[in-house]
């Protein structure tokens, strides 16, 4: 399934839910614990950053592969170009007081996925998340 | 999300219930906000009804943990589902921030 939002701005949440009552997401609590913070963090990063004023759009989909049961989350936008896993990782080892605040929305995705993958296609961002199901 | 702050006898108790996400996370900030003015604050956070943080929870948390270590005060943070645990623990907040 495949929906495009526009205008996204203050839209976070009913993107989210959009996503999350998704068929292709199987009923379990753990795993859909994960799936939803890895979705709020994706779609976040769009609506906060993509585009100046929040104006513009973002269209999201899920597709369930059946034979490898291999989710596969999809947003498009055509913000700023931006590749979010070019950030660097934060250093989880540091001490509260040296860790910086921030910058742990992308790097929750990265554990929580088993694959994200960023392409910039026809003026769009392109970010496709999959895990096996 | 709701959230109860209580004082009582130099120690400061909070109780999260709900979800913590994007939609609530600036208020919750706000209602935390005076706890990082306290000098040697004792916070205890009862996170038994907190069934989800996204990153944005997880900044207040460790801007609370920044000011307490500031003011020479303590923080606990007890009775996380498994699932915030794991958050938790693959951020590294679990070294940073005592769990009990």
């Amino acid at each position: 399934m495949k929906k495009r939002f526009n205008p996204i701005k203050d839209k976070s949440s009913e993107i989210i839910e959009f996503l999350m009552s998704s068929p292709d997401i199987p009923d379990d609590d753990a795993l859909q614990f994960k799936l939803r913070l890895s979705i709020e963090e994706a779609v976040e990063n769009v609506v906060r950053y993509a585009y100046d004023g929040g104006i513009g759009w973002l269209e999201v989909g899920t597709s369930l592969d059946h034979d490898s049961l291999i989710l596969t989350i999809e947003l498009r936008d055509a913000g700023v170009p931006f590749n979010p896993l070019e950030r660097e990782d934060p250093d989880i080892t540091l001490s509260a007081e040296d860790r910086e605040v921030g910058g742990l929305g992308i790097f929750l995705c990265k554990q929580l996925m088993d694959n994200i993958e960023y392409r910039y296609e026809d003026g769009n961002n392109v970010l496709t998340m999959t895990k096996k199901v | 999300m709701d959230v109860k702050i209580t004082n009582q006898d130099n120690k400061t108790l909070v109780v999260l219930d709900g979800r913590l996400d994007t939609t609530n996370a600036d208020r919750f900030q706000q209602d935390v906000n005076p706890l990082m003015q306290m000098e040697h604050p004792d916070i205890d956070i009862d996170c038994s009804g907190m069934s989800y943080t996204s990153s944005q929870g997880l900044r207040i948390f460790l801007m609370l943990q920044k000011s307490v270590l500031a003011h020479g005060g303590k923080m606990v943070m007890r009775n996380m589902n498994p699932q915030v645990k794991e958050v938790f623990d693959i951020t590294g907040f679990s070294n940073i921030i005592t769990i009990l």
